[in-house]
């Protein structure tokens, strides 16, 4: 066995050499590890590591297939998500302990904090001792074996699995029964606490879920689609869709899901145009070829940047609320393109990575679908906090979606109404933000580009507590931003425009001379490259796109995306509805919209007079409104200074380039 | 969004305060690299010790010091000492006067971060070890403090946004926070409305001044913790400190992380282990995570 010294060796250090003795079959003791953080995150070999000392947060988070003895004690999140493999603490482990875990044995010999097993999949979790406040809080599924006492709302929130509790229990957690247990579960159990040496004899008294609150009470009827334009018609107040909302809330008596984001005029880019000087620029078609697009988002820590063709990516769109075809089509798209795709919530698919050329891993709250091995072949990591057509709260897949191989990846029951939690269970803050941050670090080795996914709320102090957790990139997500399924007060209510966001992010990262070096990608509402020049001259790095992506890719903008039978098999994992979409074919469509984008953001940056997208800024933009105005502070047109003298030919120069 | 720390020994004698709290400071300096404070426990002095954050400027600082000069003698508090060093300055005063109503005054028109006899608040921008290069804070002994560092989220990096906040008008208490507290406003206005004025937007300058005007009711320690679980909403783990004990209440979501570890000689409580084990380098500590909505406090022998 070969010892490593915590006290002389920085953590990245130890990680990095602890992963070599692991390939190499060698097993490894961390001496003086003094509760230091992410002591063996990210191994995937079946390396022993002996932890003579306390841990501290993460010890032996996102690994598959090692096994961890840790002498003393554990500090929060111990085996986090872990795949495969075993922790033992000998001591008492702090908050957390086991979450998220998809197939692990942890056993606390002490015991454990609160929220014990939280969001855990499969697997078994077993303290020794007491576990405290909201042991299996919103646990999928595995076994929490609890040999002393239950706290508070044991088992809160639970969708699936089981809870044994040897002790007293203080109170049972929302929607959740107790049972009786048969004579083999007891076995298993013995059988279990046998191999890990520990004594007890008692009785256990079995929780699980009640069923009451994993589908919604009442579903919403059929609707006949509407396109867009119906719910938006300002000038009909009580239009057709109005007023089957009210009928449908008459109904169910509860509020309603749709998809996409808010419906309703809010400043955005339309009310911003160019200005410029129209004698100064005549070119060929030819001269856009050298006109610079090439973006790099991620390098601000020396990890490899993603390098994209143009200032543009696709937005993060779950394998979940879309189909496996389209998350197929979306990622090849990309490759043609040379832009990155997004997994979203819900996992990576083999075919969307193999598809993809720069693929980002998006890690979600309830870290369905989250694991090691595919953060190891992501091309960047993104932590999400929130969306623009939500903030602040979790995703929301309709029981219709969640079909035996999507719970699959994901590890959750078949056929529940999955509504994601609105927090991570080890991000409470900034400050517990910062050592996630160092845990994904090391467990991609510091290769890849990390970024944070929020949506527009309070953007100012976002945008500073994103920078100063030593994120590379940040994907800002205004109001307009859309959604597979969200309650309509949020997606119309919740947030703040894309405009204003871009403008509070910039200001915010100057207030702190944060200097460009983190990336700002902002989305939510881009439509095409006339709208991807306007964020770079506000001052965005990239852009991201979603909505119209899957628009170019055959969707009706119907809104039903929620419900599963999407007519056209983009918002659907019914096969049959599937089978309706072509690859192939909208994969090319996709693809040709992108490069359509590419077109004008070339022949809107030359005719700016620029060989260099990212050469754009504020001076080139004028406000049309009094409102865009006042949020951008960028000048009216009626007050620009060139609008008064008509010698010099200025024009503004909107949505015709070229 | 920060780290705390906090250190009492039980036994009557000095101790080495400051550099224990750098150390564990240090340790989780990870939580919040803007700025980093300490409320430090030393000699019961006869004079009142004033500390305030004035300019570095010289000019600038000329001016704040003489107008701190002119308010003092509004309230014949007689100056007896006077030493500036890096963004404070820092007196001892002879007063006998009405406490609160001297410090509101003061504070209308000078930024007033520490008062008391036996507590002295320092804190600036920057890490513990760049506070102690400026202030030396290793060298401070006494008998007890407590120690933050900050991750501004929603105020200012400024010092005076900087923990530990004493509780205004009430000598020689101070407290450091970790979390944050939701119904900020409402207990805002509420404490406003009994006559306290706030000096920051930072919602741990609330958490003294709720504990101090508590206090004042001539509530115990014990007694204030319990009602301010009950009455503060939100996600916290905060330390108190009086010229005789520290506390700590925690929030009933167990949401923020404090560890605490407790032996015949002293009491240690951190946000996270690792500062605890700084003082315990090669060993394993028998440490505990208090549970969710508890409270304790702890005094030394005098």
């Amino acid at each position: 066995m070969v010892k490593i010294d915590l006290s002389k060796t920085d953590i990245t250090d130890a990680n990095t050499r602890i992963r070599d003795y692991g390939r190499a079959g060698e097993d490894v003791e961390i001496i003086n590890p003094d509760a230091r953080h992410n002591i063996g995150v990210g191994l995937v070999d079946p390396i022993n590591v002996k932890v003579s000392g306390s841990a501290g947060y993460f010890c032996g988070g996102l690994s598959d297939g090692a096994h961890y003895e840790i002498e003393h004690n554990a500090g929060w999140a111990v085996g986090d998500n872990i795949y495969s493999g075993s922790v033992v603490v000998g001591g008492n482990a702090g908050a957390i302990a086991g979450v998220a875990i998809r197939g692990a044995e942890i056993v606390v010999r002490g015991n454990m904090g609160s929220r014990a097993g939280q969001v855990m999949k499969a697997g078994t979790l077993c303290c020794g001792g007491n576990a405290a406040f909201m042991a299996g809080y919103m646990m999928y599924g595995g076994r929490i074996i609890i040999l002393g006492d239950g706290a508070a709302k044991v088992g809160q929130d639970m969708s699936a699995g089981e809870i044994f509790v040897g002790g007293k229990i203080e109170s049972l957690g929302n929607d959740t029964m107790i049972v009786d247990m048969d004579a083999a579960e007891r076995d298993e159990i013995m059988e279990f606490l046998e191999r890990y040496k520990m004594n007890y004899n008692g009785d256990f008294t079995k929780v699980i879920n009640a069923g009451k609150k994993l589908r919604y009470a009442n579903q919403e009827p059929r609707a006949r689609p509407q396109p867009f334009f119906v719910s938006s018609n300002s000038s009909n107040y009580w239009n057709a869709k109005v007023q089957e909302d009210i009928w449908i809330k008459g109904e169910v008596g509860r509020y309603r899901i749709r998809g996409y984001g808010a419906s309703k005029p809010v400043p955005h880019l339309n009310d911003i145009a160019f200005i410029k000087d129209v004698n100064a620029q005549h070119y060929k078609p030819e001269e856009l070829e050298d006109i610079n697009l090439k973006t790099t988002v991620g390098g601000r820590y020396g990890a490899k940047p993603l390098s994209l063709s143009m200032p543009v990516m696709i937005a993060p769109m779950s394998f979940g609320a879309l189909s496996r075809s389209v998350k197929i089509a979306l990622a090849r798209a990309s490759r043609l393109s040379g832009i990155s795709e997004n997994t979203g919530e819900g996992g990576m698919l083999d075919e969307q990575r193999e598809e993809a050329d720069q693929l980002i891993f998006q890690c979600l709250s309830g870290r369905l679908g989250w694991n090691v091995k595919d953060m190891q072949r992501a091309d960047a990591i993104e932590i999400y906090i929130s969306q623009g057509a939500k903030p602040g709260l979790g995703g929301q897949l309709m029981a219709k979606k969640v079909t035996p191989e999507l719970a699959a990846i994901r590890g959750i029951p078949v056929g529940i109404d999955l509504r994601s939690p609105s927090r991570h269970p080890d991000v409470l803050g900034a400050d517990d933000l910062v050592i996630k941050v160092e845990e994904f670090r090391e467990a991609t080795m510091h290769k890849v580009p990390l970024g944070i996914k929020m949506g527009a709320g309070r953007v100012n102090d976002d945008i500073k507590i994103a920078y100063k957790d030593g994120f590379d990139f940040v994907e800002l997500d205004g109001l307009q931003g859309s959604t597979g399924a969200a309650s309509t007060e949020v997606l119309e209510n919740v947030g703040i425009p894309t405009l204003s966001a871009v403008q509070e992010a910039i200001d915010g990262l100057k207030e702190i001379d944060a200097g460009d070096d983190m990336d700002l990608v902002m989305m939510g509402g881009i439509k095409d490259g006339v709208d991807v020049v306007k964020m770079l001259a506000l001052g965005a790095d990239c852009t991201s796109v979603g909505t119209s992506a899957i628009i170019a890719g055959g969707c009706i903008a119907c809104m039903q995306c929620h419900v599963g039978t999407c007519p056209v098999g983009i918002a659907t994992q019914d096969k049959e509805h599937e089978a309706r979409y072509d690859i192939d074919l909208q994969s090319q469509n996709i693809h040709r919209y992108f490069e359509s984008l590419r077109w004008q953001i070339a022949s809107i940056t030359k005719a700016l007079g620029y060989d260099d997208v990212h050469k754009v800024s504020r001076d080139d933009l004028v406000a049309l409104t009094p409102e865009a105005a006042d949020i951008t502070g960028l000048p009216l047109l009626s007050e620009h200074p060139a609008w008064h003298q008509p010698e010099m030919g200025l024009e503004v120069l909107d949505r015709k380039a070229g | 969004m920060c780290g705390i720390a906090g250190v009492l020994y039980k036994q009557a004698g000095t101790h080495e305060i400051g550099k224990t709290l750098i150390d564990m400071l240090d340790g989780c300096q990870h939580r919040g690299p803007d700025s980093t404070g300490f409320a430090l426990y030393g000699e019961d002095s006869d004079q009142l010790q004033l500390r305030f954050i004035v300019p570095t400027e010289e000019t600038a600082r000329k001016k704040a010091t003489d107008n701190i000069a002119t308010l003092l003698a509004r309230h014949d508090a007689t100056i007896k000492s006077e030493q500036s060093v890096g963004c404070s300055y820092q007196i001892a005063v002879d007063f006998d006067g009405d406490l609160l109503a001297f410090t509101k005054d003061i504070e209308e028109h000078a930024k007033l971060v520490s008062v008391g006899h036996t507590l002295d608040i320092i804190k600036d921008d920057g890490t513990a070890h760049e506070v102690d290069d400026i202030y030396h804070v290793g060298r401070v002994t006494g008998t007890h403090g407590i120690g933050h560092v900050r991750l501004a989220t929603e105020s200012a990096v400024r010092p005076e946004a900087a923990h530990p906040f004493w509780a205004t008008g009430f000598e020689d208490i101070a407290i450091v926070h970790n979390g944050q507290i939701t119904n900020y406003w409402k207990m805002r206005r509420r404490l406003a409305r009994r006559g306290y004025t706030f000096h920051t937007d930072n919602d741990s300058e609330l958490v003294a001044v709720y504990l101090a005007d508590k206090l004042k009711q001539g509530e115990t320690l014990d007694n204030v913790l319990e009602t301010a679980i009950a009455d503060l909403d939100g996600t916290f783990s905060f330390l108190v400190s009086t010229p005789n004990e520290i506390g700590y209440a925690k929030d009933n979501l167990a949401a923020k992380p404090m560890v605490l570890f407790e032996t015949d000689d002293m009491i240690a409580i951190a946000s996270e282990e690792v500062s605890l084990n700084r003082l315990f380098p090669g060993q394993s500590i028998n440490s505990t995570e208090p549970a969710p909505g508890t409270f304790q406090t702890w005094s030394r022998s005098t």
